[in-house]
């Protein structure tokens, strides 16, 4: 077994946006039940990395102003250390995930996640959460609230992934 | 070297790259962050090999591939089928940038634009302040936005109304009063209010506010019993200019000088003083007790008409003396939470008796219980990223709100009306209602419910609509 590089564990955190109300409304408002708008981000090295409107943020985890997560879910183990890690999305953050691709429907925080997961650990994020913009979007009252739900960003606030890269050594 | 393909597996030309014997050749993406290629390799090549591949398609160095395939970062001494690398399934790769400083140097200037103007993605905020402090920039991020009059945005969906309730308070109904004082201890803030254009586009919408305030059921009541009040809101004109009055408080101020002058005048005509008595206790005092008693005291109480048994006020507010008779007419200090009404400003609306009248359907009231049992969320909602960019782009998009505000607005009520928790089902409420619809023909008890529960258990208004949606 090649153990000499550690593993390292890699953690999704969810956390709902609505606070519990989507749960309660999404009924009434959507004709179907959402349990939660889902924010995920992915914790690894000790570090909190999520996409938002200002692109690619780190925090500790559990720091944003989310708080602490409402569900997590382990998704494995990776060998990928963490500079190469920081290389990794610092191209990301170049390209794909910038601050200005952010749309709220297509290209959100969970598309990072899922991507990222998938590059750590080879492990897709729960579906149910990569299905939630298209779920929206079925129901007529997602379709009238569109326009203004893309031009929402949101953007915790944290260290910008990419900035951090000079500090490193 | 490419005949042999698929025909002759035992002849092999193909050796330069393939080490092993049966070279079953597999499509294997490669995913950079930036690029996807489709490289076609050996299945039993070593990573080695597969990179010397990719070195080449990605024109990089060799030693700045790092591969990763399901957490694992792929070695030169490995092979692919090591770790299960099949036809079809997607490689990560990572090209290593060898000095840390200009690899780093390079992604400044495209991602510099994050952590600056992060907020200055949704446009910053043109807008006055009620809006202009919702994008406070993300240092500030914790701390609730400090006193932001939710009052005119609790048409558009009380939870962004909800959003600006940061006073930490758990009890909602202190928060109101809170609201009430801060509101009128700032006059600037009224005006403020008064200068979003969300508000502005709300008011000019008759539609909308009448139904606001018809979605009140002190209202209702005060509807049933006095038509000349229904009668006054189903007049858009009438509507419309006493919304023009809310809109502009200097305007309203004038107007109301010059009424009461002219009032005053009338009061010295013979006879002219019982008029105004009359007009007062018709119709201006139930409105007024009305729309008082969501406030709490009513200094005006003195003579109640006979109709005027103390309507039960179903919220509770912590008002000691509903029925305080002491004479004390403080119409000078209430003008800004509940407008005095006058004659050229009938229901009395202001912008903050306006939101308070949404806050309080019960409806609303059942979310604000739940959520007054945990404080905390109260909390945590507001300072969700989500509900301050909402609001900002709400301000800055009026047009757009008011759109969705409208077809969306009567499925709210809808929901305030009838989907709340703690009073009964509206098949329950509307029972008696729903007899007498059916009694008159109407059959259709779907149609009944969703008018009722539309109009409020308003028998009338329910014909009405049912009979506007069958042109026969």
């Amino acid at each position: 077994m090649d153990q000499h590089d550690s593993t390292f564990g890699v953690q999704l955190f969810i956390c709902d946006l609505s606070r519990g109300m989507a749960r309660q409304l999404s009924p009434i408002m959507l004709g179907k039940q959402l349990d939660g708008i889902w924010h995920t981000s992915i914790v690894v090295y000790g570090e909190e990395f999520f996409y938002g409107g200002a692109g690619i943020s780190s925090c500790p985890p559990g720091g944003t102003m989310l708080g602490p997560p409402d569900t997590v879910v382990e998704l494995g183990n990776t060998e990928v250390t963490e500079e190469i890690f920081l290389d990794y999305l610092s191209s990301l953050g170049e390209t794909t995930y910038s601050g200005d691709k952010y749309r709220l429907f297509e290209h959100n925080c969970n598309t990072f996640t899922n991507e990222v997961a998938q590059f750590l650990t080879g492990n897709k994020i729960p579906s149910y959460i990569t299905d939630l913009p298209s779920e929206v979007l079925s129901t007529p009252f997602g379709q009238v609230l569109r326009p203004i739900l893309d031009s929402i960003h949101i953007a915790p606030p944290g260290r910008n992934v990419i900035s951090c890269q000079n500090n490193h050594g | 070297m490419a005949e042999n393909s698929g025909t002759d597996p035992a002849v092999e030309t193909n050796t330069e790259e393939n080490a092993a014997a049966s070279a079953t050749i597999i499509k294997v993406t490669v995913k950079t962050p930036k690029d996807k290629e489709e490289i076609a390799i050996a299945e039993d090549s070593s990573v080695a090999q597969f990179k010397e591949e990719i070195s080449k398609r990605f024109k990089a160095n060799q030693d700045q591939l790092v591969l990763i395939f399901a957490g694992k970062i792929l070695k030169d001494g490995d092979t692919l089928g090591q770790h299960g690398i099949k036809d079809g399934l997607t490689v990560h790769l990572v090209i290593k940038t060898a000095q840390k400083t200009s690899g780093g140097g390079s992604s400044q200037t495209s991602a510099s634009s994050g952590p600056g103007p992060s907020q200055g993605n949704t446009d910053g905020s043109a807008n006055s302040s009620p809006a202009g402090n919702l994008g406070t920039p993300q240092g500030s991020g914790p701390s609730p936005t400090p006193t932001q009059p939710p009052n005119m945005l609790a048409g558009f969906g009380d939870l962004s109304g909800l959003a600006n309730l940061g006073m930490g308070s758990a009890n909602f109904m202190e928060l109101q009063q809170q609201m009430q004082r801060q509101l009128m201890s700032n006059p600037e803030m009224l005006s403020q209010i008064m200068e979003n254009p969300l508000v502005q586009s709300m008011m000019s919408n008759p539609d909308l506010m009448r139904q606001m305030i018809v979605a009140n059921p002190q209202m209702q009541q005060l509807m049933e019993r006095n038509p000349e009040i229904s009668h006054m809101l189903n007049n858009p004109e009438l509507m419309r200019q006493t919304m023009e009055l809310a809109r502009n408080p200097a305007m309203m101020q004038e107007m109301m000088r010059n009424q009461d002058r002219a009032l005053s005048n009338l009061e010295s005509i013979p006879g002219g003083y019982n008029a105004l008595r009359r007009m007062y206790t018709d119709i201006q005092e139930p409105m007024f007790s009305a729309a008082r008693e969501q406030f709490g005291n009513n200094p005006f109480s003195p003579s109640r008409t006979e109709n005027r048994e103390p309507l039960p006020n179903p919220w509770g507010p912590p008002d000691t003396a509903a029925t305080t008779t002491s004479g004390t007419a403080t119409t000078t200090s209430s003008t800004t939470s509940s407008t005095t009404p006058s004659v050229s400003n009938p229901l009395g609306i202001s912008s903050s008796s306006l939101g308070n009248g949404m806050f309080n359907s019960p409806g609303m009231q059942s979310l604000m219980q739940q959520i007054s049992e945990n404080p905390q969320l109260m909390q945590n909602m507001l300072s969700a990223p989500y509900m301050r960019t909402m609001m900002q782009s709400l301000a800055q998009n009026p047009d757009i709100a008011s759109q969705v505000a409208r077809p969306s607005f009567p499925k709210m009520l809808q929901m305030f009306a009838g989907g709340n928790a703690s009073t009964p089902t509206p098949e329950v409420r509307f029972q008696q209602q729903l007899e007498q619809l059916s009694a008159m023909g109407f059959i259709n008890r779907e149609a009944n419910l969703q008018a009722l529960i539309a109009t409020g258990g308003d028998i009338n208004a329910a014909i009405e609509r049912l009979l506007g949606s069958q042109p026969s």
